[in-house]
């Protein structure tokens, strides 16, 4: 039997109607914490199964209780304030972090529902968390002298909170830094803040970058201290290969095959024929097939079918390896 | 010395009474019928929420005319922020605008409007225009909020908008065969029109922004170029260039070019080696400084501002000079872009 060609996912599944309209009227104050909370775990609880029922390798929770990946963790860290609303694009406004205060780490953030995901499933479940880099890209900064200032801060921070989710029992801990890709001049700074992050863990580390302009930033990026890079290989048409072809990939690769951002279904053959040329380059057990992305952008059965494709695409190969 | 601001301007607050503020001149007609599933309170709250009013426009809930008449109300709600906090020269805020390139595509022949794409370095992202076809002018498309806003405004009005480089360079060609400098050429006509169109009818300034070329430096020759052919004919004095995110340090000669207006970014994340670039800034010419950081909440003092005015060169003429912020505000929540520009008044004032 072939080893490796685990499969996985980013992070995020789409949140079920139910909790969609649970958060619509606990932003009006109409239904209680406590009460969104149970929702929260029952959402979870549906996407475990759901991963648990397909096969998969190593399971997210789906983030079924965050909203913005930044400010989910600013709004529990010391030293962030949440801005007013700010425009993303068109009609789209969201709330920023604003560092206004020395950032500190409190009191654990992920942990609880770390436990209450990984106590639903023999597998591992990943701890989920958002890097350094992206963090202070993502925030206003009012307190400290520059972006550098703040992102080491923050590497403190986190890792703290990538200790506390060890201690928990995470196997597999994921620093998500979707934005390292935008400054190419600043990777040394994204690879300096990680080093803190993942300093002394023995946990499985791993790193999602995304949105890239990955030529300006590889080889380079090879030197981000985890021991795994996710990347999104459908939506640019496995184009990354080439420069692996040219430079050898001497991580595990979080290999994305299906494209999150399209409504339509790649077929069982193009994945296949995706994670076959990619074993051209990297061995079966450096590769982890997922999404390119965070599914939470598609309808929960677009989501669902994309993760069937992933599941049987793998198993597929994983076969042909066998034979 | 002036004040002003640079374009855009945040759509939307953040106030418990958005959208109930009043001095709005353009009343809402709520028995519009194509409104009528709209529920009342939703159309009590229409006439400057726009954000509200845009999605009910996306449901197919409001017509055109009503959302056009809702961002005409909210023009004027930020024309009167930005003559509260103390300006002496304001925009229209780039209200209706969608963002700073598609506004001004979809008023061009030859562009479609594709995918989102990041807007430079941010967080926000514009519609990317593409060049399918030879790019002409098929009518003027500033004019009109030019007109609307100098009738809800007590300032004088200025208009910026992209330059023709930048909006070449952040568009995607399919036309030009990689040739960016008869796509940016054919956009300078273009702008060249809509700048005469707008000085014929009174306008004190109109503004070029043009921060691509910082980034592609290597364009200086045809950047050049593509200025005279947008300036021809045009009231060099009042014709300004402004740049944003970078440095001009390396473009030589900048300061020949033919606008009376430099905006320069002197803030310190991103415009350091423009305090050494404006030791040598001619005294014929008006520099713009770009000293409040529009990109970041943190709040600059009157005293800070002071300070950085008294710390620009000897050779800046402070009569003429104006004082802005680095960017167009959109990049804040509203009510941080007001009150940085109040501190930014109250600064350039202090100085005075």
């Amino acid at each position: 039997m072939a080893q490796g060609l685990l499969t996985t996912s980013v992070g995020s599944f789409p949140k079920p109607a139910y909790l969609l309209e649970a958060r619509n009227r606990f932003a009006k104050k109409q239904i209680t914490t406590e009460e969104l909370a149970e929702l929260e775990k029952q959402a979870t609880r549906e996407w475990i199964d759901f991963q648990e029922e397909l096969g998969i390798d190593i399971l997210v929770d789906g983030e079924m209780y965050r909203g913005d990946m930044a400010t989910y963790f600013a709004e529990k860290l010391a030293g962030f304030e949440i801005s007013g609303l700010v425009r993303s694009y068109g009609n789209r406004y969201y709330r920023k972090p604003v560092a206004v205060a020395p950032i500190q780490w409190r009191e654990p953030i992920s942990v609880e529902m770390f436990k209450y995901a990984q106590g639903l499933t023999q597998k591992p479940v990943k701890g989920m968390l958002t890097g350094p880099y992206t963090m202070m890209d993502w925030s206003f900064n009012e307190y400290y002298a520059d972006r550098e200032a703040l992102a080491m801060a923050l590497a403190e921070a986190i890792h703290q909170e990538a200790v506390e989710l060890e201690q928990a029992g995470a196997l597999y801990i994921q620093i998500d830094e979707p934005a390292v890709s935008t400054r190419p001049e600043e990777l040394e700074l994204a690879i300096k803040a990680m080093a803190v992050v993942t300093n002394g863990l023995k946990a499985h580390t791993l790193t999602h970058i995304c949105y890239g302009d990955f030529e300006k930033i590889y080889p380079r990026m090879l030197d981000i201290p985890v021991d795994q890079i996710d990347l999104e290989l459908a939506n640019s048409n496995y184009d990354l290969l080439e420069l692996f072809k040219q430079n050898t990939f001497t991580k595990a690769i979080g290999l994305g095959v299906v494209d999150v951002h399209r409504h339509t279904m790649e077929t069982l053959e193009e994945v296949k024929e995706g994670i076959r040329r990619t074993l051209e380059v990297i061995p079966a057990e450096r590769i982890y097939v997922d999404p390119d992305c965070g599914l939470k952008t598609r309808t929960v059965e677009e989501a669902k079918e994309k993760m069937r494709i992933v599941a049987e695409a793998t198993r597929q190969v994983r076969a042909e390896l066998a034979r | 010395m002036h004040t002003t601001a640079v374009g855009n301007y945040p759509k939307i607050g953040n106030r418990r009474d958005e959208g109930q503020q009043t001095g709005a001149p353009v009343a809402f007609n709520p028995n519009a019928t194509s409104i009528t599933t709209a529920t009342a309170t939703e159309i009590a709250t229409l006439p400057t929420n726009l954000r509200r009013a845009i999605a009910l426009f996306d449901e197919g809930k409001l017509t055109a005319e009503q959302l056009a008449e809702v961002s005409s109300n909210v023009t004027a709600v930020v024309i009167k922020e930005q003559e509260e906090a103390g300006l002496d020269l304001v925009t229209d805020g780039h209200i209706r605008w969608a963002d700073d390139q598609t506004y001004l595509a979809n008023g061009i022949e030859g562009f479609t409007v594709s995918g989102l794409i990041r807007y430079f370095d941010s967080n926000t992202y514009y519609r990317q225009p593409v060049a399918s076809g030879k790019l002409t002018r098929k009518g003027s498309i500033l004019l009109k909020d030019y007109q609307y806003a100098v009738s809800v405004a007590s300032k004088p009005v200025k208009v910026s908008c992209d330059g023709p480089y930048t909006l070449a360079r952040l568009s995607q060609d399919e036309f030009y065969g990689g040739d960016i400098k008869a796509m940016a050429l054919d956009l300078a006509a273009i702008l060249n029109a809509e700048a005469k169109e707008l000085l014929d009818a009174g306008c004190p300034l109109v503004q070029f922004d043009e921060p691509s070329i910082l980034r592609n430096k290597g364009d200086w020759e045809l950047f050049k170029e593509v200025m005279t052919r947008l300036t021809e004919g045009l009231d060099q004095t009042k014709l300004a260039l402004y740049t944003y995110f970078g440095d001009a340090t390396g473009l030589h000669g900048y300061f020949d070019l033919p606008f009376a207006i430099f905006g320069l970014d002197l803030t310190p994340t991103y415009g350091k080696a423009n305090w050494g670039l404006i030791n040598e800034f001619p005294q014929h010419k008006t520099l713009a400084a770009g000293i409040v950081d529009a990109r970041n909440t943190k709040l600059e003092s009157a005293e800070q501002v002071a300070e950085l005015i008294a710390r620009l060169p000897e050779n800046i003429n402070r009569e003429t000079l104006y004082i802005n912020p680095n960017s167009g505000l959109e990049f804040l929540p509203r009510e941080r872009a007001q009150e940085k520009l109040a501190n930014m008044v109250k600064g350039a004032k202090g100085v005075q």
